[in-house]
């Protein structure tokens, strides 16, 4: 009994230092930050009316969920490619080459960026490439446009399909590929009968997943996009710093967090309750 | 027959060559523009070669004896230096206490532990920059320092929270029932078993907080720019070539950082 309080104790202990740092500087400023959108000082919803009756705000919500379905549409299209070439080689020379997906993944998200600038601009490395091939004419507007900002979001976020995809694939048994063969299905057939709906369920995730982080993006709209690119962290920014109309920027903010929020149980429940460990594979 | 036979090989290898030139061509998508800046960095003009013409260290000698660019190097590494201490103890006190809860409770908990990765950054932003102005933090190291730790902390959780989970219990127990207090219990039994994974949430700590720049823009004052926070200046408002020496010296401190965790990994 003597023991058991001080187990809880100790508990206790071990978890107030952190809990007390979480409550300061993570759920105090997102609760002041919900508080903040209805209330200026009275109680009002007219920064909530105000993002769906000017149609200007409807637009960049109209963007930001238009490239995030596009970059995941991509992901998933490149990443189960990547993934399912990585599946087929031998388990030595994928560790190798996944090197070369999870390096890049923690390496610097402004530095990346920059890179796709330096890479699509209208004098950039692509474009040199392309006149000295003799395939273009003029040089291509790559850059501060959706081609620029779909282009780099998908380099980006590809990783979050490969892993999950790579390994629903690895986990098929191989059993089930040479019941279909013997059976005489072809390759394609066993693909699209067998392969495929088996590896549905990591392409799910891995997309959502995707969609989820796409939906907050700041870095990549604000350098490859131009105006017709600003997403919804891009508005946010924007009220924050150049208007300085903060209750606005709250309302933004919180709509963005509370459907980043409902998709992130979506996620969850499509994993079996599992919650996922974020970031390292 | 045999025809037939070796035509159906010849059609997969046939599509197993499509499969590993499409496959690799998305790998070769991720990994070469990163290392393409590599060779850019060592260029002497203001035009971007991929081959630089004549091959120089000009823009390496221009970084690093700018005292403005040196300036924000430094403030960097004292801010991530700071989080690195700030986030693995509190992740580490964290994750030693979730061990301890079990059902609903623990979910529950562990759901709000690993939040901050959740939320976007932009919204935890905003709520940092408007809580920091009220309270005087904008602008200092001390208040990059507790935004970046609640960056980085979850990461922590998770790592040092796995190794936990590979950790014999009856250790402990052994310790505890031969009279170890738990102190010496932790730093005799359990500490020396989880010392890999502290280690690295640490490298993984710095690595967060010297990369980090959406956050940093809003709560870092003029004088405290973090050296993100200036090649983001210098990215939108001026045309230098510099920046491509300053993205290789990003690069490879990552690289360098996460180098332990990935043999880790490997060996492990």
């Amino acid at each position: 009994m003597r023991r058991a309080a001080r187990t809880r104790l100790s508990t206790a202990l071990l978890l107030a230092p952190p809990l007390a740092f979480l409550t300061l500087l993570f759920a105090l400023p997102l609760g002041r930050v919900l508080y903040g959108s209805v209330f200026a000082p009275d109680f009002t919803l007219a920064h909530y009316a105000r993002m769906w009756t000017v149609p200007v705000y409807g637009r960049v919500f109209w963007i930001t969920l238009k490239i995030s379905t596009l970059t995941t549409v991509g992901c998933v299209l490149l990443g189960y490619l990547a993934a399912y070439f990585l599946a087929t080689v031998r388990p030595r020379t994928r560790q190798l080459l996944l090197l070369g997906v999870i390096v890049p993944f923690f390496l610097s998200v402004l530095v990346r960026n920059y890179i796709w600038m330096i890479l699509l601009q209208k004098t950039g490395l692509l474009n040199q490439a392309l006149a000295r091939l003799g395939l273009v004419r003029e040089p291509l507007d790559l850059m501060y446009n959706e081609t620029g900002v779909l282009i780099a979001m998908v380099n980006m976020l590809l990783p979050y399909v490969i892993f999950p995809v790579l390994s629903s694939l690895l986990a098929i048994p191989p059993e089930l590929r040479q019941a279909s063969a013997s059976l005489g299905a072809g390759a394609v057939r066993t693909f699209w009968r067998v392969t495929l709906p088996l590896s549905l369920p990591g392409v799910a995730a891995g997309g959502l997943l995707v969609f989820i982080v796409a939906l907050g993006f700041f870095i990549t709209p604000a350098l490859l996009g131009g105006p017709k690119q600003m997403m919804i962290s891009n508005l946010i920014e924007f009220s924050v710093r150049q208007v300085l109309n903060w209750p606005f920027a709250f309302a933004l903010a919180d709509t963005l967090l509370v459907g980043t929020l409902l998709l992130y149980f979506a996620y969850v429940r499509l994993l079996g309750g599992r919650m996922p460990r974020t970031g390292f594979p | 027959m045999t025809r037939r036979w070796s035509r159906r090989r010849l059609t997969r290898l046939a599509a197993r060559s499509v499969l590993a030139v499409l496959g690799g061509g998305v790998l070769l998508f991720l990994v070469v523009p990163v290392l393409s800046v590599i060779p850019m960095s060592f260029s002497s003009s203001m035009v971007f070669e991929l081959i630089p013409s004549e091959p120089s260290l000009t823009q390496y000698r221009r970084f690093f004896s700018s005292p403005e660019w040196m300036a924000a190097l430094g403030r960097s590494v004292q801010v991530a230096l700071g989080t690195t201490f700030v986030a693995t103890i509190m992740g580490a006190l964290a994750a030693l206490g979730l061990r301890r809860l079990r059902g609903t409770r623990r979910a529950v908990l562990e759901a709000l532990l690993i939040a901050p990765r959740i939320v976007p950054t932009i919204v935890l932003a905003v709520a940092l920059y408007f809580v920091f102005s009220q309270t005087g933090l904008v602008g200092t190291l001390g208040g990059l320092v507790l935004a970046h730790s609640v960056l980085a902390f979850p990461f922590v959780v998770v790592l040092v929270g796995s190794a936990l989970q590979g950790l014999d219990p009856a250790l402990e127990e052994a310790s505890r029932s031969l009279g170890g207090n738990p102190l010496r219990t932790f730093f005799r039994v359990t500490f020396p078993q989880i010392r890999l994974a502290v280690l690295g949430s640490a490298l993984f700590s710095f690595n967060v907080s010297f990369d980090e720049v959406v956050i940093t823009l809003f709560v870092s004052g003029v004088r405290t720019k973090t050296l993100p926070v200036k090649v983001w200046d210098a990215i939108l408002y001026e045309i230098t070539p510099i920046l491509p020496a300053i993205s290789a010296v990003i690069i490879v401190a990552s690289v360098l950082l996460l180098t332990p965790l990935l043999l880790a990994r490997r060996s492990s």
